[in-house]
């Protein structure tokens, strides 16, 4: 009986082992290099090449891009077609890309958010060398400062072609104006204001915001996030606003954090957030759109749209934009918040960056991509500014065109009439325009974790224990928790993670000097 | 498979059964392929748990690892509480599962007017096709403390709101509920066709010798019923160390204050790894679960078999 199994048993396994040789075999392609003799780019052959995007294909976005199709044969000689990775599923289907083998050239890529570190790790994307964006993309390397190519640097090779854009990184506050004026104010300009704010709009049963906001918090004491480093980089920040201080203030020691938490534990408490924010699935904006919070949190032009449409709906409330971070000067996100990879696999790279280089630089294509097709979705006003025609078919600045963002290229909206968010809007951002902070040197730094991979799993496994209760609020003992988080921490190797980070840190300002 | 190896009468001896059995054994090949392909095939994954792996050198061409990938479950500080709350749970739901499916296929047998029966075993089953994340926006519009349903009766009555989504105590008797809520339909089915195949002459005996309803029920229905308990317990014991990553999450999120009472080891890696998206260690936690299932797996139909041979799996 026992033998039988035992046959049996050896018969699967060997089954087993034999197709799994089968699938092992796996062929390489080899480059190819097309340059022409007199050193142009040869591009006689016709290629189809295959883009990745993220987000929804809007209704005309073919249409659009049959026009950057006809553009692209003519000066090219080649196709572009895309595929989209919608915002529900991109977590889970852009590493599948790669594991699966998916035959394509081109995908938008983003520091943390879209990506861009983990598939480096992996071997993902296409190094690009110096020569090699020279060669393919002269347009691009005029264009892109070098701090740009600095922070798309992973271990001293660049694996993405950074858009060249400025974003501030401080969101700022939509606030309803009746009843800023309710508990007499006129304006918020600072966390303190904020907190009286908030405490007297939950006194009066409506909630202040959907939730913790401990980015306003430490961006106010001066911090940013630490590229690459574990959950994007919110448990090492350094001090962004002060160039000579080289330090790394990580959650373990960080005074800051508890302070933070207590203020939240306090505002939790007087209810100026919903007990349930941690199972929440609103949208950003849901909770003033519907009326159930004061306030909401998001980027200067994302609240500017919002607050209009409040205030459409509702005139009476009145809702303004605040800047709870008043007068601090402006950090500008890193370029790498948005830029497009060569797929490592991409039989065509060459002719891929030729395209990238095109849509980046050229006028028409990047008003094309940018803003749809002219006379049907928008009309040009001069020849740096456009009015809407219609934005239900493809959508300004709405197409995942984030990755070939060219702020040199791009037109800004002429507005006929005017509002008073509008005004204030202009008036921040002129404010923020003049008032842009020094370079840290981490600034372009970007945290390499492929040694300690063990570790950063083991502490991300933590954070939505410990973390997200506390900058929310809603534990019973901050100091407890806060021990028991530091603790896991320590035990999950964080140390290690803060080892390396101030050695690769070190390393980096070293070869800056 | 069995009958190629039944005896060892030498390769000619072999390939007369072969031939003998010819029919049967063409009926038998799709099945085969299919499990060979489904379910072998895919086993070879397994070596990714040991390995660095990297899109370019793919499964084969990846580094070796030794056991690295598993260490980061294990420096979590969660392991061992996310894996006592895997079986727990599991062992929780198969019982009160199997209790509640076996009464309600009894209690449907019982019933005579056939239209209330059909009806209500169509209500039953309908749970079985709401997905989980319909479930969760559900679950969430009754316990929620602004806009729950619950909160909203207790409010309106006077009393104080209870805060479900801090309490985590609560949760085992949400999630057993919802779960029960979920499969109760579809498992009675299969014991409801159990009952359905016991010779009624059976039951006929029964009643000649005067049987009450009671004694119907516990003397003749249960242990007829007995064989399909038994596989299906077993069967279900097969998954004892893997967490419904589909409830757990979509009922409770990424709520980090319910965790000590609803964390199982696949939200956990969920978590973990999902920033990374390493595979190596996914797969890593995935062999950790199926060793831990295949060792329990065998020490039941162990026991199993020592109570009676016939019932065991194999």
């Amino acid at each position: 009986m026992k033998n039988r199994k035992k046959r049996l048993l050896a018969l699967g396994l060997t089954a087993v082992l034999a197709m799994g040789s089968l699938a092992g075999c796996k062929g390489g392609e080899e480059e190819t290099a097309a340059l022409n003799e007199d050193g142009t780019v040869d591009t006689s052959e016709h290629v189809d090449l295959k883009m990745y995007l993220i987000g929804e294909r809007t209704p005309d976005f073919d249409e659009v891009y049959d026009k950057v199709n006809e553009v692209l044969e003519e000066k090219l000689n080649c196709s572009l077609s895309v595929d989209f990775l919608s915002w529900g599923e991109h977590g889970q289907k852009y590493s599948l890309l790669f594991s699966g083998g998916e035959d394509f050239d081109l995908i938008f890529t983003a520091t943390s958010w879209a990506h861009y570190e983990q598939t480096v790790a992996m071997n993902g994307f296409k190094p690009l060398s110096e020569d090699f964006i020279k060669t393919y993309a002269p347009d691009i390397w005029e264009v892109v400062p070098e701090e740009a190519w600095d922070q798309a640097k992973i271990g001293g090779e660049i694996y993405m072609v950074p858009g060249y854009n400025h974003e501030y990184t401080q969101d700022v506050m939509a606030i309803r104006g009746d009843l800023l004026e309710k508990y007499g104010y006129e304006d918020i300009k600072s966390m303190d204001d904020f907190k009286d704010f908030a405490l007297k709009a939950a006194a009066d049963g409506i909630y202040a915001t959907q939730g913790g906001f401990y980015y306003q918090y430490f961006w106010n004491q001066g911090m940013t996030n630490t590229s690459g480093t574990p959950f994007n980089g919110e448990l090492i920040l350094y001090n962004t606003q002060d160039p000579e201080d080289l330090n790394f203030y990580s959650i373990l020691d960080w005074d800051g954090f508890e302070d933070y938490c207590k203020m939240a534990k306090e505002m939790a408490d007087a209810g100026c957030w919903s007990r349930d924010t941690l199972n929440s699935s609103d949208d950003r904006q849901t909770g003033l759109l519907t009326g159930r919070c004061a306030s909401m949190v998001w980027n200067l032009a994302t609240c500017k749209t919002y607050a209009k449409q409040a205030n459409a709906e509702h005139p009476e409330w009145n809702v303004k934009l605040c800047d709870v971070n008043a007068g601090q000067p402006r950090i500008i996100k890193p370029y790498i918040n948005g830029g497009v990879a060569i797929n490592a696999s991409s039989k065509n790279a060459e002719r891929a960056m030729m395209v990238l280089n095109a849509m980046y630089t050229d006028p028409e294509l990047y008003d094309l991509t940018y803003l749809g097709i002219e006379g049907k979705h928008w009309e040009a006003v001069g020849d740096d500014q456009y009015t809407v025609i219609d934005e239900s078919g493809y959508g300004v600045d709405s197409n995942c065109n984030w990755g070939w963002r060219n702020m040199d290229l791009t037109r800004t909206e002429y507005i006929e009439d005017r509002t008073e968010l509008d005004d204030d809007y202009d008036a921040l951002l002129e404010e923020w325009n003049n008032n842009i902070k020094a370079d840290h040197i981490y600034d372009s730094f970007t945290f390499d974790s492929s040694k300690v991979t063990t570790q950063v799993a083991a502490v991300e496994a933590n954070i939505a224990t410990y973390y997200n209760p506390l900058i929310n609020g809603l534990v019973d003992d901050v100091d407890a928790t806060i021990d028991a988080f530091r603790e896991s921490l320590k035990q999950a190797g964080f140390e290690q993670i803060l080892e390396e980070l101030n050695r690769q840190a070190e390393e980096f300002v070293q070869s800056k000097q | 498979m069995k009958a190629n190896v039944r005896r060892k009468e030498g390769v000619r001896g072999f390939f007369k059964k072969v031939y003998k059995y010819r029919v049967f054994l063409l009926m038998l090949l799709p099945a085969v392929i299919y499990t060979l392909i489904f379910s072998y095939y895919p086993m070879s994954g397994i070596v990714l748990a040991f390995k660095k792996y990297n899109y370019a050198d793919g499964i084969w061409g990846s580094p070796w690892n030794g056991f690295e990938n598993f260490k980061f479950f294990f420096t979590s500080g969660q392991a061992g509480m996310v894996t006592r709350n895997t079986v727990l749970y599991n062992v929780v739901f198969i019982f009160v599962n199997m209790i509640m499916q076996i009464a309600v296929a009894v209690f449907l047998t019982e019933i005579r007017n056939k239209h209330y029966r059909k009806t209500a075993q169509s209500l039953m089953f309908l749970p079985y096709f709401i997905s989980w994340v319909v479930v969760g926006v559900i679950v969430f519009n009754i316990f929620s403390s602004d806009y729950g349903f619950i909160n909203n009766v207790l409010q309106s009555l006077g009393f104080e709101k209870i805060p479900f989504y801090t309490t985590p105590k609560m949760w085992p008797v949400i999630l057993v509920l919802f779960n029960l809520w979920k499969n109760i339909g579809y498992g009675s089915v299969m014991y409801l066709a159990a009952i359905m195949g016991i010779d009624t002459s059976i039951y006929e005996a029964a009643a000649i010798d005067g049987a009450n309803v009671f004694q119907r029920i516990f003397k003749v229905t249960i242990p007829m019923i007995r064989p399909t308990t038994i596989i299906l317990l077993l069967l279900s014991v097969g998954g004892i160390f893997k967490g419904n990553f589909d409830m757990f999450y979509n009922l409770t999120g990424n709520n980090g204050l319910l965790y000590n009472y609803t964390d199982v080891i696949d939200t956990l890696t969920f978590r973990a790894l999902i920033g990374s998206n390493d595979f190596g260690m996914a797969s890593a936690i995935g062999l950790y679960q199926s060793v831990l299932c295949f060792i329990t797996i065998l020490i039941v139909n162990k026991l199993v078999g020592k109570y009676d041979k016939d019932y065991t799996l194999f």
